[in-house]
């Protein structure tokens, strides 16, 4: 056997090796996509195959819904629930393939999309389940008190047109500070967010008419970058790393990010004139003057009330609010269909008051309106 | 006379084979996946996708809604990718040069050790270090000194405001690819037949005589090093991004917040496929850093070439 020699050796392993990257290559998109779903799996009890729900969609809601699907499963331990943190444009697209038995979305389908999904026979019905709200944060230099801003000051600021701490029209709503003479960098994010996009709808709506209604958008391109003192940072974490490190700069980020953070953020001033601190109450409230807006059916198109929740009426409405939504189709396999009710009348009785620190529950009118939806879910 | 071949000899070579020929479509596939994936963005704002400064993302489908122009982040891929070259290249020389005339041998060893590992190290720290530590100091004590005494220049016309800058990120990017262009000038220095070096010294020619006629000598690889640490330098994406500052703008000044191409794939593609025509966008992005780094990686290798003894 002096002929099966070293080269010949060599030539098998390399082949081998060739063979077994080209086999991982194959397989090895799946495992990973596997395990990314399976970040919430618990034992199922024995003898019974579990009844799983998948779902994908907005990174907002995630540690809140993670709570919920573990405090859901200790309760019923034959239905799993499974949540992908793919972001709200990708939920509503997987939600619209039907890959998914659920998406989670901060802002509702946009009209086009609703349309579409709603003559679909499998039907779609939008559930606010949660609030949240954008806060303003800053920093300014040994200044540790809260500054006072309204929707019109901070359009003027993005859209670079006040330049300097101290301007007028900033000075005039903060008359007892002392501001810098320092220019404004104004930070926003460099991703596309659901943050963004609620904070430009508020610019647009509280600015008496500074903002266009064409920068309102989940990403858009800032007038303030052309004057080279805007600043983009990609996330929460990114926004506020930013405005840490520079001193003079202004940014916005998620109210449940600057709570747990516990970054000091300003007083915005609400329709009603008054300037509201975001707490809990104040959000809530908004929540509450914003319910005579939701449409009459869950079947609806809700981006009326999504954008009514933003700048709304009441003495208290803490001004830049949002609804995040849960997206769930009408017609269920036998199995699946009782499993979303339980999951629904969960997240609207108990899961509202397991509420994560940080995240806001929805009122109670808006609890017993989510409610309704059972009716509308039918095995199929 | 011919070789002869027996059955595993060509079993090996085949084998051999194989693995190139996979890095080969691979590289092909690259090429046309990109452009087969810009072309829709071509076909709705034709060449306006490199030529606009308007990057205005919207559900209405360009040219007549939204628009994705790239000439800003291609402007801020350009102007930090110089800004790290020039650097680097200073570095270079100064190490090259120091290492191989004036160090002692163990000295020499220790800053070969530290080069091999700076080029070792995983970017985003540099990308983290530059955001904590670089950006800050080169803001107060930098930037700030450069703008006070020489604003009549246009490149430093406008007054820094933080760490995140284009000037930032070119002198983060000077910094990670050094180790690479000390490696390629190193080399070649070393490889000046000592004949040279011998007749340098027997015509009396002083130290600093001595260097510049050596270095003239491997002008071909210092170029060389410049166009391939340029290439590496506009592909950089995790770093840049942290301490580019990602916000839209273009200009002279080099003291302001930009994008590059890199960072802003980084940024906008996760979401990309929400509107229309916007992946498709930053697909042409991916497109011309492919060509970029294709034109100066070839022109590269070329100069190398071009040193011989």
């Amino acid at each position: 056997m002096r002929g099966l020699t070293r080269s010949t050796l060599i030539g098998f392993v390399l082949m081998l090796i060739v063979v077994i990257t080209g086999a991982l290559f194959l397989l090895g998109g799946e495992r990973i996509s596997q395990q990314q779903t399976q970040v919430t799996q618990t034992t199922p009890p024995p003898g019974e195959t579990p009844v799983v729900l998948l779902g994908s969609g907005a990174t907002f809601i995630h540690p809140q819904l993670d709570y919920w699907a573990k405090e859901f499963m200790k309760r019923y331990p034959n239905i799993r629930i499974e949540y992908n943190p793919t972001g709200s444009g990708t939920g509503q697209t997987q939600f619209m393939q039907k890959v998914v038995d659920y998406a989670c979305s901060d802002p509702p389908l946009p009209t086009k999309r609703w349309q579409e999904a709603r003559s679909d026979p499998r039907g779609v019905l939008q559930l606010p389940i949660i609030l949240g709200a954008v806060v303003v944060i800053y920093n300014i230099p040994g200044f540790e008190g809260k500054l006072k801003l309204d929707g019109e000051t901070l359009a003027l600021i993005y859209l670079g047109e006040i330049e300097y701490w101290n301007d007028e029209r900033i000075q005039r709503l903060n008359p007892d500070l002392k501001l810098p003479a320092q220019r404004i960098i104004a930070v926003h994010r460099s991703d596309s967010s659901g943050t963004t996009h609620v904070f430009t709808l508020f610019l647009y709506k509280a600015s008496n008419g500074k903002w266009p209604k064409t920068l309102v958008e989940k990403a858009i391109e800032w007038p303030v970058d052309k004057t080279g003192r805007g600043l983009g940072g990609k996330g929460n974490q990114g926004v506020a790393d930013l405005v840490q490190r520079t001193p003079y700069s202004i940014g916005y980020v998620e109210f449940a990010y600057a709570y747990i953070a516990k970054m000091q953020y300003a007083l915005v001033k609400n329709a009603a004139g008054k300037f509201v601190d975001a707490t809990p109450e104040t959000i809530m409230e908004a929540a509450k003057n914003a319910f005579l807006k939701l449409p009459p059916s869950l079947e609806d198109d809700f981006n009326e009330a999504w954008e009514a929740i933003v700048f709304p009426p009441g003495e208290n409405s803490y001004p830049i609010t949002s609804f995040s939504f849960i997206l769930v189709y009408k017609i269920y396999p036998k199995e699946k269909a009782e499993a979303i009710k339980k999951f629904i009348e969960f997240i609207n009785t108990e899961g509202q008051r397991l509420i994560v620190p940080g995240y806001v529950a929805i009122p109670e009118d808006i609890r017993r309106y989510n409610l309704r939806a059972l009716e509308f879910i039918k095995e199929g | 006379m011919k070789a002869r071949r027996s059955f595993h000899d060509i079993l090996v070579f085949y084998t051999l084979a194989l693995p190139a020929f996979i890095i080969i479509l691979i590289l092909a596939s690259l090429l046309l996946s990109q452009l087969g994936l810009s072309i829709p963005i071509f076909s709705v704002q034709g060449l306006g996708t490199y030529m606009k400064t308007v990057w205005k993302p919207m559900y209405e489908p360009p040219p007549h809604g939204a628009y994705y122009g790239l000439l800003p982040a291609i402007w801020g891929t350009l102007v930090s990718s110089v800004i790290a070259v020039l650097l680097a290249l200073m570095f270079t020389i100064s190490l090259v040069v120091f290492m191989e005339e004036i160090a002692p041998k163990h000295v020499k060893e220790a800053f070969s050790t530290i080069i091999d590992l700076m080029a070792g190290l995983p970017t985003v720290l540099y990308g983290i270090w530059g955001l904590a530590f670089l950006g800050p100091l080169l803001y107060k004590n930098v930037m700030n000194s450069i703008y006070t005494y020489f604003n009549f220049i246009p490149m430093f016309s406008c007054e820094p405001l933080s760490g995140a800058t284009v000037f930032t990120a070119g002198v983060l990017l000077s910094i990670m690819i050094t180790p690479f262009t000390v490696a390629l000038v190193q080399e070649s220095y070393r490889s000046i037949p000592y004949t040279y070096k011998e007749a340098a010294w027997s015509l009396g020619m002083t130290r600093y005589e001595y260097v510049k006629l050596n270095l003239s000598m491997i002008t071909p690889s210092i170029v060389s090093a410049i166009l391939l640490g340029f290439g590496r330098a506009s592909s950089e994406t995790a770093a840049v991004t942290l301490v580019v500052g990602n916000a839209m703008n273009i200009g002279t000044c080099i003291f302001v917040p930009a994008y590059t191409i890199s960072s802003l794939i980084a940024n906008q593609f996760a979401e990309a496929q929400d509107f229309p025509y916007m992946l498709n966008a930053l697909f042409a992005g991916g497109l011309i850093l492919l060509v970029i780094g294709l034109i100066v990686n070839t022109l590269g290798v070329f100069m190398l070439r071009r040193v011989r003894f």
